[in-house]
């Protein structure tokens, strides 16, 4: 447990997880591979992002591309499930849950499971899961903090209140109290910051303030003496302005652009406990998420694009949890609609709708005191796909204190998503092109055809079908050993096999040469790697955590291309010849390497200061040599090393002073990662209150 | 005295194995023919380059088509297009061969899977394939079929590597051309260069070639 710098390993293992298993259990009774971030580390880091969060986390990779999406064990964003209380977050776009989106505040811990988790979680946990844990506020207090930062890309280091700078506030407040027997907990945040885009292929930059508002309530208690009731609401909302003029042939454009995307969630949730071997408990889940988008000419002024998405998901789920002596088994059945609508799929007016009913199983059993066994299985019934059916196994063994092994293999699967079943984008730019989701390419292309417009019909054009679910099947091995000295190390493999994964593919071309694209079941696709993770107590005060990632990834059918010498590259020096199979560069958008360093230094419990250093290797881009298969000889973005340093002491009990810098090195790569933001330098100022207890001690006099 | 021998040296290295002919004009731009031993290479060859954006906003050019013949390796004038005196026509992707619809010549064509310098004969079961123009070509246009993938997203033509053009000349002798590259300067712009460079520096044409003058199949 590497991660946990601040904590002994004992304490760790004490710590209660609840995503592995559906169960809160011990960390170290959990046979499945588990990272848990405290809020403590959120807080050290002085972030309230889920996505800077998640950046400095041993084998997670951040990609750009739709919002920051996280990439884990090798998997595409779309393969991970993040959960807010076990449920799910929607409003993707392009298959990306933007990181950047999700306030941190209201969380207590984040759980972070890998390897494929469908067999609790259904569809999208193919890479794993990352569930956020919301304070329920048992302990009364009212905690406010304000944060600062500034930065300016010219001049590498931001003056507050100067013109060129980029400077950001975020405000933060947090409240428990106890009413009666209720527990409640509002957390409120607002941050608005002047962020900068690049205009797309230059390095002109647009300004692009944001703002984002996030307020969560969570209120819990008891109703008679074994019924707890808890209810957590969430509202959010992101708002983007951007103003940019375009100069083409001496013809200037002037532009304003306005994104609001606005999310609510309510997951009330009952659970009876009946005995210490019985809980039952029902949870309902509603949530909406809009995203609309404005672009706006100046002139002519009737020229307007707008976007409009709408998703919802309602879900009903009812869990029954038994343990006895050493066997514990968790059942469940729900339900779940899903809706969306809009503009880019045929018609806003359109609803379309896909209904799951699904039920899952998983026995778990203690052998002795060395070994845990896990076994699971989730049936996923979805009206407009075909069935899931998806095990699990984990086992675990420690034949001493401090030596543990853990092993699992499990499927994984996702659905097709509603972008896959109905998109219906053109992009008229040059070089123009469109990307229709399979329930609608075949009739589209075929009207097409009809009115003379489709020049020819590729291969793939034939294979269109209805889309089935991806299924992977993912093994994970982890070994933790613990030296004499204070040095904890854990040593992971993994390995996924992807059958069927969704691919664009090029099915017709226009008469104009514009190409149509659209969603096929066609790649078979592998991610397999190592991580390491070392946490090192060098002093009572210091420590070090390293973490390292090993990636390899390929997608089956170019690979045996490749070996049976039907690719060919042209290298360097423009020469041409059959590719080997080590110049193969895999799946796009891949690093090789990655590694975090993480020195804690923390004199006293009140005082600390953290360097973070995180280093990702070269990307490719684009396949720039004209074979269909990514080499070394193709477009790659630089390997980069970001450095994040934080500090903070506190006064007394009450107030924390906080400051940091972000992006130390000043990193740009205004091509590549046109969202890194530059060199960033921030303070921070957390004030905590107690709350009186008026109700629990006029309770106690009585 | 070494002065006098190196600078002879220098011109016998220069005109024994490198013949560089003067830069030719096409519209205007200016291209280059290499010969260096049996392969002659020619850099920056305009093939109906962009000059302006129709109604629909696509890139147009002037529809005019780079007439070469392989066999004294120069440009042709397009008044000679009727004659026999060119092999390959370029105009953007097309690629035309002097037969049929397209001249009246002896032209053909097929595409062969492999390196240039591996191709040391022209296979004998060969079938040289003619232009029906409009509908197709010898050289069929479309990304991923003959030479070039074209990417819609990237905006962006690159040459296959591993494709070589297996040719038979107006007047029936063969060669073998390979396609280098479609961008001025011989390289492709970056995945993120903006549209505007895309398209104005696209259509020019770099590609090597070697044509046996004997009128075998051997390379």
């Amino acid at each position: 447990m590497p991660l946990l710098a601040q904590l002994d390993t004992l304490q760790i293992l004490d710590e209660v997880v609840v995503a592995a298993t559906r169960q809160e259990k011990r960390l170290g009774n959990v046979a499945i591979p588990v990272q848990l971030i405290q809020r403590k580390q959120i807080q050290q880091a002085g972030s309230m992002r889920l996505r800077d969060i998640l950046q400095e986390q041993p084998g997670l990779q951040l990609v750009t591309g739709f919002g920051a999406g996280l990439q884990m064990q090798g998997l595409s964003p779309e393969h991970t499930l993040i959960l807010l209380d076990g449920q799910p977050l929607i409003g993707r776009t392009s298959g990306v849950l933007d990181l950047s989106r999700v306030s941190l505040s209201g969380i207590k811990r984040i759980e972070i499971i890998k390897g494929p988790s469908s067999s609790l979680y259904g569809s999208e946990a193919m890479a794993g899961v990352i569930n956020l844990i919301t304070d329920n506020g048992v302990k009364p207090q009212a905690e406010i903090s304000l944060r600062y930062g500034v930065a300016d890309t010219k001049r590498g280091w931001g003056i507050p209140f100067s013109s060129q700078n980029l400077e950001h506030t975020e405000a933060d407040a947090q409240f428990s109290f106890r009413v009666g027997k209720w527990n409640v907990k509002q957390s409120n945040n607002y941050l608005y910051a002047d962020a900068i885009s690049y205009r797309p292929f230059s390095q002109d930059r647009v300004p692009r303030p944001l703002s984002r508002f996030a307020s969560q309530s969570v209120v819990q208690g008891l109703i008679g003496k074994k019924i707890d009731l808890r209810v957590l609401t969430r509202l959010s909302q992101d708002l983007f302005r951007q103003q940019f003029s375009v100069q083409n042939n001496g013809v200037t454009t002037a532009s304003f652009g306005r994104e609001r995307n606005n999310e609510v969630v309510f997951q009330p949730a009952l659970t009876y406990r009946h005995s210490a071997s019985l809980t039952i408990s029902t949870k309902a889940y509603i949530t909406k998420y809009t995203g609309d988008q404005e672009l706006r000419f100046s002139s002519p002024g009737d020229s307007i694009y707008k976007d409009r998405f709408e998703q919802r998901l309602y879900r009903l789920e009812n869990q029954l949890d038994i343990k006895k002596g050493s066997t514990s088994i968790v059942a469940g059945l729900g339900v779940q609609l899903e809706q969306a609508n809009s503009t880019r799929y045929d018609d806003f007016s359109n609803k379309k709708e896909n209904s799951v009913r699904y039920a899952f199983a998983q026995w778990e059993v203690k052998l002795g005191h060395k070994w845990i066994s896990v076994l699971g299985a989730r049936f996923d019934h979805h009206t407009i796909y075909s069935a899931a059916l998806t095990p699990k196994w984990a086992l675990r063994y420690q034949p001493n204190a401090r030596l543990s092994f853990k092993g699992s293999i499990g499927q994984g699967f996702k659905a097709p998503d509603f972008r896959q079943l109905f998109l219906n984008f053109t992009n008229t730019a040059a070089g123009g092109y469109s990307v229709f989701g399979a329930a609608q390419a075949i009739d589209v292309i075929n009207s097409l055809n009809q009115l003379g417009q489709i020049a020819e019909r590729k291969p793939d054009f034939l294979k269109l079908s209805a889309l089935r679910p991806e299924f992977s099947t993912g093994a994970n091995v982890e070994i933790n050993y613990s030296f004499t000295v204070p040095i904890t190390t854990q040593l992971s493999l993994f390995r996924n096999d992807i059958n069927s994964l969704i691919d664009v593919r090029h099915v017709a071309t226009r008469l104009d040469g514009s190409q149509l694209f659209s969603y096929l079941n066609v790649n078979r696709a592998f991610t397999q790697g190592i991580e390491l993770a070392v946490r090192w107590q060098l002093y009572k005060s210091l420590s070090v955590n390293l973490g390292y990632q090993y990636l390899e990834t390929a997608d089956k059918e170019e690979r045996s291309r490749i070996d049976q010498g039907k690719e060919y590259i042209r290298d360097v020096s423009g020469a041409i010849r059959l590719m080997n199979t080590n110049e193969y560069a895999g799946l796009p958008n891949r690093s090789k390497h990655q590694a975090q360093l993480k020195l804690t230094y923390e004199p006293a419990i009140d005082r600390f200061v953290n360097l973070r250093v995180f280093y990702r290797s070269r990307w490719t881009i684009a396949n720039s040599n004209g074979n269909t298969v990514y080499d070394h000889y193709d477009e790659f973005a630089n390997g980069f090393l970001q450095v994040n340093l934080s500090g903070g002491f506190s006064i007394n009990s009450h107030l924390v002073f906080q400051a940091g810098i972000d992006n130390l090195l000043n990193y740009q790569d205004v091509f590549y990662q046109p969202n890194l933001q530059p060199r960033t330098v921030f303070v921070l100022v957390r004030l905590k209150m107690p709350v009186k207890r008026t109700s629990t001690i006029q309770q106690s006099k009585i | 005295m070494r002065f006098l021998l190196v600078v002879t040296a220098m011109l016998l290295f220069c005109f024994g194995c490198n013949k560089e002919k003067l830069p030719a004009k096409v519209d205007g731009r200016s291209f280059a023919i290499q010969v260096s031993g049996p392969i002659t290479t020619v850099r920056n060859l305009p093939a109906d380059t962009i000059i302006g954006f129709n109604s629909i906003g696509q890139p147009v050019g002037s529809g005019r088509y780079s007439f070469f013949s392989l066999e004294r390796g120069q440009w042709v004038p397009n008044a000679d297009s009727n004659t026999n005196r060119w092999d390959l026509a370029f105009a953007g992707t097309v690629i035309r061969v002097n037969n049929q619809t397209s001249g009246p010549g002896l032209g053909g064509a097929f595409v062969q899977t492999g390196t240039f310098e591996s191709l040391l004969r022209v296979p004998t079961d060969s079938v040289f394939r003619v232009d029906n123009h409009p509908v197709s070509y010898a050289i069929a246009r479309g990304s991923g079929r003959a030479w070039y993938t074209y990417d819609g997203p990237t905006n962006l033509l690159t040459p296959i590597p591993g494709r070589v053009l297996v040719v038979r000349t107006a007047t029936g002798k063969f060669a073998k051309v390979e396609i280098l590259n479609y961008y001025r300067g011989g390289i492709t712009p970056s995945a993120s260069a903006p549209d505007s460079v895309k398209i104005k520096d696209q259509r020019f044409l770099h590609f090597r070639y070697t044509v046996q003058l004997n009128g075998s199949g051997e390379f």
